[in-house]
């Protein structure tokens, strides 16, 4: 079982919302669309559900091709940013709309129907109407409704982007928990990075139209593939330096990097919980002194911003373990880039 | 799946074409067409048959020194004064109920604001008449107070029936007629406006004229235009308020004499020609009207 | 902030003379005597009582209370289900041509009222003189006038609903029709009430063009009637005809109220 997007295109007048997506979504991941808003992930999940006409691609679903089949014939179901639960009908017949085209007997329904309301905690609140019930509830009961239906794949399209801190991660536990229960495939839409990192076992991360990169987000973290992702996975140093006869070279001073065959101009990236602080004029390789411009407190940690002589910036955290870091703006330091935390990238 | 509901689409926008586009067009084929022995207008479909004389003779009617020159002025004289007094009246009501109203004095103002849509017009004018015919409460009451020698004096009454071919008479029955439908679009835009801009104004040195001057006003200004438009154009093809209020040649307006051609008499060629000259006269206030209903209707 | 103290006498002053004069008028319906601009004791008289004068007893203003709820009827029975699916169908239109029907939609909104009534009499007495004049062209009038209203009021319902639930719908395998019977015109139930009500008070307030369809005596509205007897019929008997009017579109009103009352959203549709 698998959903393959096959150089999938769409296009609004003259913006090109997907530009030549392709993935494989293999049966039972948890496979996750990330990306700033605009950035052509809502669009993709949207021709997947069938509500987007396709420019151009193919969707293949266990290789039936999906792709001109309208929205309410394909397998696929869909938990939206909003809800979109019917207000003028109870949660048990929102959760059962659509078994109605499924021809099951009614004994059959009702059992349906009271599992998946058991399944997402609402067995209790069947009469209510929509209305009133609090977020959270509205999304389990858009998931019930979809989940009914024992959809092979399940697109959610920003579910928890309405919803408060905290319920987010109960339910972002939830989700991931019910995802592994059903062994279900869930392409999930998202634009936080705390979300995707948590529950996906794959994320792409989009941009303009375009996958930048897909992998598992541990690969995506330690190593993004263009500034983009560094930067939206988490926070990145992004160092403007040169690479020359295989050596990486910020202003004066040369460090040892894996430059990865290329040459020219290219940005040095490392996470600032790598970069270390030593005492001005400690020796040793990739080691670049500066000046600390600021330090900012942020309770768990401590975040030393200080300016190389490149001009360049590099954000330093500090864990914050009780005591006070040492350093005052003004001060010049020593930061330590080590080889192994640093990647070379494009421009 | 989109495509296929606009179907649904096509029974109304053929019941609109063929009795709101043909019927205008059918305007312009009697006005640009021909009258038989009989004076039965014959409408000319076909552009390549049209005939401008009627449209020519009503131009030079309603020019000066045209006999319906003097109809045209008194009627746009009417229009204006009325939707001036329909502002001075509608503003500062409005205004009242949008930014002081409060509660269930607010909720009880908005009824009452509403409540002349659901009385007839014609209703609501024939009330008038019971009131200025001779021993009408009105009547007696203007006479009591003196103000029928007043206004005879500054020339806006002559002789004593309120409802003899009297201006004051017929411009009152216009005001009175529309303001309400003035008062809702005023309404709406100043109920739009955020208390606090009004409360920054003031923070930031202006008096309350000022902020009303430099925020409220300028905030009000479209649908202050939408209102006025909203009101001036069926003022323009109004016949039934002069009859009711006045029923005399003096105080007619061009809805009385288009409504005298084609109903009435033997000029209906003529009628719709003037009919013409009407709507491209309003054009611009329709054009308007039909961009704010546009821009409204896309929100 | 201070409150003007002309602000809310003005506003009630305004209130009073706008109402007034109504409430005057229904008053005199009440006239046991035959005078029109006084009060003279009450009774039903001219509602039901005379034997020749009463709305009861003359056949004319019986015949014109009839004819204009006939009317009304008719024309909310046309213009509400033709007025919906139009808005429906606009609101997904995107293409070519949507731009020009959402303008001809508008049009006789803006249109004086005796400019479109002129060209349907002349339409009605040439090319269509196949219809010709009188109750069908008068409904055909009301219809025409009314749709756009239908559409305006159904389409500022259709945003607020927003595409999701027929998306939703759709995703969870209703087919179209199925998702316009289950989702879209249940959800709409306020708005098409809403149309009914202002169709009912376009219709029956309208006086121009049922005027020109008219073909004679027994095309006669009441504001027809009004309008001809305004100034020449000697009795209050035609307070008692607008009175009638007046407390049917009420109730009407109250009706809508009473139905709707439970879902305070349908109430801005009526407010329009």
């Amino acid at each position: 079982m698998s959903l393959v997007l096959d150089h999938l295109v769409k296009r609004y007048g003259d913006v090109l919302a997907v530009d030549d997506v392709s993935l494989e979504i293999a049966h039972g991941e948890f496979f996750t669309l990330l990306g700033p808003s605009g950035c052509g992930k809502t669009s993709t999940l949207r021709l997947i559900a069938g509500f987007e006409r396709l420019d151009g691609g193919a969707i293949t679903l266990d290789g039936d091709d999906i792709a001109r089949r309208p929205p309410h014939k394909r397998p696929v179901n869909t938990v939206f940013q909003s809800y979109a639960l019917f207000p003028h009908m109870s949660v048990a017949e929102n959760v059962a709309f659509g078994l109605k085209y499924k021809r099951v007997s009614k004994s059959e329904v009702a059992r349906r129907v009271g599992e998946a309301m058991e399944l997402v905690q609402l067995g209790h609140l069947a009469e209510r109407r929509p209305g009133q019930l609090s977020g959270g509830q509205q999304q389990r009961v858009a998931l019930a409704r979809a989940l009914v239906l024992e959809p092979p794949v399940l697109l959610l399209d920003e579910p928890l982007g309405a919803l408060d801190a905290r319920l987010r991660i109960d339910l972002q536990v939830e989700l991931k928990r019910i995802q592994e229960t059903l062994e279900i495939t869930f392409v999930y839409v998202t634009h936080d990075q705390d979300e995707a990192l948590t529950m996906s076992d794959r994320v792409a991360v989009m941009k303009g139209g375009k996958v930048e990169q897909c992998d598992e987000p541990r690969v995506l973290y330690e190593e993004p593939c263009t500034a983009f992702v560094a930067n939206f996975l988490g926070s990145s140093n992004l160092i403007p330096a040169t690479v020359s006869e295989g050596a990486l070279r910020v202003g004066e001073f040369t460090l040892r990097a894996d430059v990865d065959g290329r040459t020219g101009d290219a940005l040095a990236m490392i996470r600032p919980e790598r970069v270390r602080l030593e005492p001005h004029g400690t020796g040793g390789e990739n080691r670049v002194p500066g000046m600390v411009e600021a330090v900012v407190y942020l309770g768990f940690h401590q975040d030393v911003r200080v300016r190389l002589a490149s001009g360049a910036l590099v954000r330093c955290d500090v864990p914050n373990d009780g005591e006070a870091v040492e350093h005052s703006s003004g001060d010049p330091v020593c930061v330590h880039l080590p080889a192994n935390c640093l990647r070379v990238l494009e421009p | 799946m989109r495509r296929a509901w606009a179907i649904l689409a096509v029974p109304g926008m053929a019941w609109l074409a063929a009795f709101f586009l043909v019927a205008f067009y059918a305007v312009v084929a009697v006005g640009l067409g021909n009258i038989t022995d009989v004076y039965d207008p014959v409408p000319h479909w076909n552009p390549l048959d049209w005939n401008i004389g009627y449209l020519l003779q009503a131009l030079e009617d309603v020019l000066p020194g045209g006999r319906t020159w003097p109809v045209f002025v008194r009627t746009l004289a009417y229009v204006v004064v009325a939707v001036v007094l329909s502002l001075a009246i509608g503003y500062p009501v409005a205004y009242y109920v949008s930014r002081y109203a409060t509660g269930r004095s607010k909720a009880a103002l908005l009824i009452l604001l509403v409540a002349p849509f659901w009385i007839s017009y014609l209703m609501r004018m024939f009330a008038w008449t019971n009131l200025l015919a001779e021993g009408g409460y009105a009547a007696d009451v203007l006479n009591t107070l003196s103000l029928d020698s007043l206004f005879s004096a500054v020339g806006l009454l002559d002789g004593e029936d309120w409802l003899g071919g009297q201006h004051i008479a017929v411009i009152m029955g216009l005001v009175y007629g529309y303001v309400p439908y003035l008062i809702l679009p005023l309404y709406a835009s100043l109920d739009r406006i955020d208390q606090r801009l009004i409360e920054a104004a003031r923070d930031l040195g202006a008096s309350s004229a000022g902020a009303f001057r430099r925020v409220v006003l300028p905030l009000s200004r479209a649908g202050t235009l939408g209102g006025i438009v909203l009101i001036a154009l069926p003022m323009f093809g109004d016949y039934y308020t002069p009859d009711l209020m006045s029923g005399s040649p003096r105080t007619a307006m061009l809805g009385n004499t288009i409504n005298n051609y084609v109903q009435g008499g033997p000029d209906k060629a003529l009628g719709a020609a003037m009919t013409l000259l009407l709507s491209a006269f309003l054009l611009v206030f329709m054009l308007y009207y039909l961009r704010e209903l546009r821009r409204e209707s896309a929100a | 902030m201070s409150r003007p103290r002309w602000l809310p006498v003005i506003t009630w002053v305004y209130v009073a003379w706008s109402l007034l004069p109504v409430l005057i008028a229904i008053r005199f319906a009440f006239n046991d005597g035959r005078s029109r601009t006084s009060g003279q004791g009450f009774s039903l008289r001219w509602f039901w009582t005379d034997p020749t004068l009463s709305v009861r007893n003359d056949p004319t203003l019986a015949a014109a209370l009839e004819h204009s709820l006939v009317l009304a009827g008719l024309a909310m029975l046309l213009a509400v289900p033709l007025g919906t699916a139009l808005a429906i169908g606009l609101q997904r239109w995107r293409g070519r041509g949507s731009g020009v029907s959402n303008v001809l939609m508008l049009l006789p909104l803006v249109t004086p009222e005796l400019v479109f009534a002129v060209g349907l009499f002349l339409l009605f007495t040439s090319a269509f003189g196949f219809i010709g004049l009188g109750t069908t062209a008068q409904v055909i009038g009301h219809v025409t006038f009314s749709i756009s209203w239908v559409v305006l009021i159904v389409r500022g319902r259709l945003v607020m609903i927003g595409n999701d639930v027929e998306e939703a719908a759709a995703d969870l395998g209703a087919p179209p029709w199925q998702v316009l019977k289950r989702v879209l015109l249940p959800l709409l139930g306020p708005a098409i009430a809403a149309s009914l009500l202002t169709v009912f008070a376009l219709s029956i307030d309208d006086f121009v063009v049922a005027q020109y369809m008219a073909s004679g005596a027994d095309t006669t509205t009441v504001p027809m009637r009004i309008y001809s007897s305004a100034r020449a019929a000697p009795t209050p008997a035609l307070n008692a005809l607008a009175t009638i009017m007046l407390v049917l579109s009420l109730a009407a009103l109250a009706l809508a109220w009473l139905v709707f009352r439970r879902r305070p959203e349908s109430l801005s549709g009526l407010m329009r």
